[in-house]
Parts: structure tokens; C-alpha cells; sequence
């Protein structure tokens, strides 16, 4: 019944988005949405997500710029996939449908530009090593792709290519390395806390504008959270609070580098969870900065919202048999 | 389990019916209004969108002895018009690109593109109104495309000649305009208008969006379809525009001041520079047998002839039997050797051999 119910619920929510006229949308987050959690073998995780990361903040530097004309949005669908291989390896997949919109509102005028189509999927593989650090602990690596899904090559209403920031795709291959570990405390098994970085090394799209080439800056994310568990309402709810650093470097584009780009943040990410029946959960996450500094004068993240459930199919228990 | 799997199914099928839907925007093409004179898969969304760079239309301006936010060695564009000269400084124009200006009655648009180093004054006309100017967002071999906002057609600026909307073909009329240093310009015209950062746009004046572009011969941002190696790409060098063709003239030519008479496409052309400014004139018969000579002290002449007769960077006799007499400014620009190259393909080099 809740299922049925959170089903028609996203679809109704789902149409809003793709038909909504008001604007905004910007900036895939593959490596926010990475990192289902390691499960008995056999178990398989859907999680589907609605990702809207908003950008009308003009910085030079730490220091924000007076002027909030250019908005730049991203609506992002985020369809995860894993499945436990073992108890300890899992592979796991991410697959995007982005919306990128660019509006500019200066002399009364709004100029909007805006490509939507399937964005660029990330298949990553990972390896638990539990107990290693302490008891009750996880450590884990993972490797993985960014695949260039995503057109590149989509143009705006007078058939003008769009700027490889307005496009649903890099065209290019990135590495992306992971490594994770979560405590639980003794004191408290419910409570525990948990670092988690990755790293981005970032594939040269060599057909950038037909003669050029372009790559996106190398970027590192680290995490620090802190989760609990409590019963509210005869419900399991996981409220969690994380800490996010993340930093890049210049892109690069005709082998200069590119001025503007880059920089460094930190975001305060609230969540809250809440497990509808034991193998379905809500979550919903807000992704605010604390600061920033970018290189040179940039548009710089103002807030993200993402909002999804979380699907667990468990493999059905042995039976045994005592013929 | 089943009704689970059935249901997650029915999720991944709307995700997927999403990536086909229209990718191209609201608008849909107008078919009117989509002729380009230009091929426009030359023509290149630049990133920050139409008027993401915002044209100066309100310009406030200083005097030059309270310019102090500029050095001695800052570029500015110099424009005179009866009497009155303002000079825009680079600076500032590195982050609005257009201005929009009145100097002395007459409608102005001061265009400058920091990727092609090209700037040119005309008319603040089209289809014979009175309009203003701004950044369209777009590019054609790395220059800027201008949009009036009175037909919003798109004017590319380097071949001076609006390529699309209702206006396509129309070229814009030209002010003569100069590019020289801060320190030669206030000692040109020491009773100049500065465009101050006063500019209703908080920005970082002084600090170059573009870092060491205007220097770095082996960067682009957005390359040209056609490059020459003859000379450094960023090399600064003063061009003469006549059709489709070009000439041009490097700093080197007039070291420690040179007036150069030069035949380009069958016309007659008197060019006078130093290491700081070069500006050209277009000789009509009635110059034509006068003898010229370089003459800067510091002050407004700039060279002189044999009749006595001194002459400003504009080519406005200043004193002398013909003062108020004026030459006839070239269609030129100063210009990255790369963007002329691109624009007037294999363009004449001067050579005094």
C-alpha cells in the first residue's frame, strides 16, 4: 500500500517536473549519489532520486559578488542500482536524466537556455573489509568509471551548440576512486559515524566545439557524517548530519587552463530518512555551503534538494532441508 | 516481491520516457529570423548567455587626474568627437564589452572583445532608430556578437556586419576610435573622460577574467577555424580592412615614432604609430602631395607636413594653413594577429623591405 502509494506519488511529481515552465536546474552530482550501502549477497538496491541543484551565487573568491542575474539550475533524475556479488563486493551503477537551464535576468529582459536528455552514468565496484579497523567497523574501496552517456551535442533554439555546461553530457571517460569507513559505537550500535572520499580523475572530451579539446578539473569530495536511528510514530527514521568538502582544479581547455574554474567548498548536508517497510526507505537531503572560494569570478552553488526511496530486494533466506 | 519488482520496473520505463523528450528549449526555431550570413556551426554559445555579460548602458565618468585606479600602462580605447574625448579603459570593458554612450549629442556603442583584442565605435543605430547595443553570448571565430535590442538582430563585430535577424547585411557606421596606453592617451588629451568602475555592476575591476590570455600565444578559449602561424597568435598589430582583405602593420614598424605611406588594394594610405598607438588615414588628392612627418612631443600633434601643419592621432589638422582640415580615417582596427587572420584570410604583412 505505501509502495503503491509513493509510486503514484513520484509519477505525479515526475510530470510536474518535465512540464513545469518555471526555471531551474544545474551540475550533475555523480559522485553525491554514489555509495548504496554493502549488503548480504544477493541483495539488490534500487534507489531513484530527484536532484535539483540550484546556482545564483556570483563569487569572486570567498567573496560574493553583488549580483544574482545569472541563475544556472540542474534537475536531475538519479536512478542507482547495486547488487551484493559477495558479502563484501558489490558493483553499483548510477544512471541520470538531467535538465541544465541557464537564465539570465538583467535589463527586464529573461533569457533562458536549456538542454534535457539522458546525462553521463557512473559504474562503480566496491570491497568491504569489515572489522578491520576496530569491531563494529567497515572499510571500503572502490573503483570506478564515469561513462559518457550524455549527449554533447545538443543546440539550443536556433540550432547553436550549447555550451558543454549546458549539455546532458561530458563526452569523456573519468576514473573515480573510493574509499570509505563507518563506526558504530558500542555505547550506542544506532549511532555511528563514517568518513567517505572520492576522487575524480577526469577524461578530455577531444571533440570540444569540433576543433578543441576540453576537461573538466580533477575533483576530491570528502565526507564526514554522523547518523542515528530513532523510533518516531512506530517508524524507523535515520536522521544524519554530514560535512562536505570538495575541491577542483581548473579545467582546461586547448591545453591552457581555464580561468574561473575551480575552487574550494564546504557544504553542510542534513538528512532525513525514514523507512516506510523494512526494504523501503525516504530520504530527503538539503546541500547548503558554508564556504566558498573559488578561482577567479564564478557562479557558485547557492543550495541543492535531493529527495528519492530507496528499494532493497533481499534474496530469500536458505531453506534447510533435512531430507 | 513480484508486485515490487513490477512497480520498480514501472519507475525505471519513466525515467527512461524522460530522456526523450525535446532537448532544444522553449522556443521553438523561427524560421524568419534563423538566416546567418555566417556558417553557424562556426557560431559558438560562449557561456554566460545573452546579456550574461552586461552591456554599460548608464556610463559614469571620471577626469584623468582622479583616474587613479589606472596605470600608467593599462590599454584604453580613445574616442574624440567635436572636441570632447573620452577613453575607455580596458579594464573595465574586459567585463561589460559594450557601452552605450552619448558624447555630444551623438548615440555611440563602444565595442570591445577581450578574446580577439578588437575594439570599434559606430552608431547607436539600426534600421535607422536610435537603439543600444548588447552581448549576444555567442561568438564567430572567437570575436564577440553584438545584439541591438531594437530588432534584436546579432552583429558580428570583426566583419562588421549584423549576420542574422531582420537587420541581416546591414553594416553599422563607424566612429574612429584609437587604442593606446593610459600614459599616451592623457598626455594626447589631458582634459579627457574616463569610464569609471562606478559601473552598477559589482565586479573586480583591475583583475582580467581572461588571466594570461592576452599574452599567452598557445592559448585559446574558443579557437578560430583558421589560424596563421606567420606572426605570434596574441600579437597586437594594427589592420586595415578593405572588403574581404587586410593589411597590417606591427609596433616594430614604428619604432621611436615613423609615418609610413603605404599602397593596399590600389589605395592610398599615410599610417603614424610609435610604440604605443598606430592609427592610419585613407589619402584623398587633396593630401596626397603633402610631405608628413612624425611629431609627438607629448602634447595633441601628432605629426606634421611640410606646409607647417600639425595633425592629431585622428588626423584633424590642429594648426597650421589647414587647420580643421581632417584626413579620412581607415576602416582598421588594433586586433590579435590570430582574429584578423581568421577573419581576412592571409592578410598582407607590411614590411618597410
Amino acid at each position: 500500500m505505501y509502495l503503491k502509494r509513493l509510486i503514484v506519488t513520484l509519477l505525479i511529481s515526475n510530470v510536474y517536473i518535465t512540464n513545469a515552465q518555471t526555471c531551474c536546474s544545474g551540475g550533475v552530482p555523480l559522485s553525491n549519489n554514489l555509495g548504496l550501502s554493502q549488503e548480504d549477497k544477493g541483495t539488490i538496491q534500487l534507489g531513484l532520486n530527484y536532484d535539483y541543484n540550484n546556482l545564483n551565487t556570483l563569487n569572486s573568491g570567498s567573496e560574493t559578488l553583488n549580483d544574482n542575474s545569472r541563475l544556472r539550475i540542474t534537475h536531475a533524475i538519479l536512478l542507482n542500482a547495486s547488487y551484493a556479488i559477495t558479502n563484501n563486493f558489490s558493483v553499483e551503477g548510477l544512471f541520470t536524466w538531467v535538465n541544465q537551464r541557464r537564465k539570465i535576468s538583467q535589463f527586464g529582459n529573461e533569457n533562458l537556455d536549456q538542454s534535457s536528455g539522458i546525462g553521463d552514468g557512473v559504474l562503480l565496484l566496491k570491497y568491504s573489509f569489515p572489522d578491520v579497523i576496530s569491531t563494529n567497523s567497515d572499510l571500503t574501496l572502490g573503483l570506478g568509471t564515469k561513462i559518457p552517456l550524455g549527449s554533447s551535442t545538443e543546440l539550443d533554439s536556433r540550432g547553436i551548440l550549447l555550451i558543454n555546461d549546458l549539455q546532458p553530457g561530458s563526452n569523456a571517460w573519468d576514473f573515480i576512486y573510493w574509499l570509505s569507513a563507518s563506526k558504530r559505537f558500542n555505547f550506542r550500535p544506532s549511532l555511528s559515524t563514517s568518513i567517505r572520499f572520492t576522487y575524480r580523475n577526469t577524461g578530455t572530451d577531444n571533440d570540444y566545439l569540433g576543433n578543441s579539446t576540453y576537461k573538466y578539473g580533477n575533483e576530491f569530495q570528502g565526507f564526514l557524517s554522523f547518523s542515528d536511528q530513532f523510533t518516531f510514530l512506530k517508524t524507523l527514521t535515520n536522521p544524519s548530519i554530514s560535512f562536505k568538502y570538495r575541491n577542483t582544479l581548473k579545467d582546461q581547455t586547448g591545453g591552457g587552463k581555464l580561468d574561473n574554474t575551480g575552487g574550494n567548498w564546504v557544504f553542510i548536508i542534513p538528512n532525513f530518512s525514514i523507512n516506510i517497510t523494512p526494504n523501503i526507505a525516504f530520504s530527503t537531503k538539503a546541500e547548503l555551503p558554508i564556504y566558498s572560494n573559488v578561482d577567479g569570478t564564478q557562479l557558485t552553488p547557492t543550495y541543492r534538494i535531493t529527495s528519492g526511496i530507496l528499494f532493497k530486494i533481499k534474496p530469500k533466506p536458505d531453506v534447510l532441508n533435512l531430507n | 516481491m513480484k508486485k515490487n519488482v513490477f512497480y520498480l520496473f514501472a519507475c525505471s520505463l519513466l525515467l527512461i520516457s524522460c530522456s526523450s523528450s525535446d532537448v532544444n528549449g522553449d522556443t521553438p526555431p523561427d524560421g524568419t529570423n534563423n538566416q546567418w550570413l555566417i556558417p553557424i556551426s562556426q557560431v559558438k554559445d560562449g557561456g554566460p548567455g545573452k546579456d550574461g555579460i552586461p552591456s554599460i548602458d548608464s556610463p559614469n565618468f571620471t577626469t584623468a587626474t582622479n583616474a587613479s585606479f589606472l596605470n600608467d600602462n593599462d590599454l584604453v580605447v580613445g574616442v574624440v568627437k567635436d572636441n570632447e574625448a573620452k577613453a575607455y579603459p580596458h579594464i573595465v570593458l574586459d567585463w561589460h564589452e559594450v557601452v552605450n554612450d552619448e558624447i555630444n549629442g551623438t548615440f555611440i556603442t563602444l565595442n570591445y572583445c577581450p578574446l580577439t583584442g578588437t575594439a570599434f565605435g559606430w552608431e547607436s543605430m539600426s534600421d535607422g532608430t536610435r537603439t543600444t547595443f548588447g552581448v549576444s553570448g555567442l561568438l564567430y571565430n572567437a570575436n564577440l556578437i553584438l545584439y541591438d535590442r531594437n530588432t534584436d538582430s546579432n552583429w558580428s563585430q570583426l566583419r562588421l556586419e549584423c549576420v542574422n535577424g531582420s537587420l541581416i547585411n546591414n553594416k553599422p557606421t563607424l566612429i574612429n576610435v584609437v587604442e593606446t596606453n593610459w600614459k599616451t592617451w592623457k598626455m594626447l588629451y589631458p582634459n579627457t573622460q574616463v569610464l569609471n568602475t562606478q559601473t552598477g555592476f559589482s565586479r573586480t575591476y583591475g583583475t582580467s577574467p581572461y588571466g594570461d590570455y592576452s599574452i599567452n600565444n598557445n592559448r585559446f578559449i574558443f579557437r578560430p577555424e583558421i589560424t596563421n602561424a606567420a606572426l605570434p597568435n596574441k600579437e597586437r598589430v594594427y589592420a586595415i580592412i578593405d572588403g574581404d582583405n587586410s593589411k597590417v602593420y606591427q609596433f616594430s614598424d614604428f619604432e621611436n615614432g615613423q609615418i609610413i605611406r603605404d599602397t593596399f588594394n590600389g589605395k592610398n594610405y599615410l599610417i603614424a604609430g610609435n610604440e604605443d598607438l598606430i592609427y592610419g588615414f585613407r589619402l584623398s588628392s587633396d593630401h596626397e602631395d603633402l610631405t608628413f612627418e612624425y611629431d609627438f612631443n607629448g602634447t595633441e600633434a601628432f605629426f606634421k607636413d611640410n606646409e607647417g601643419n600639425k595633425w592629431n592621432i585622428f588626423g584633424k589638422a590642429i594648426e597650421g594653413p589647414r587647420t580643421g582640415e581632417t584626413l579620412t580615417g581607415a576602416k582598421s582596427v588594433m586586433s590579435y594577429w590570430f582574429a584578423i587572420a581568421a577573419f581576412y584570410p592571409n592578410p598582407e604583412i607590411y614590411s618597410a623591405l
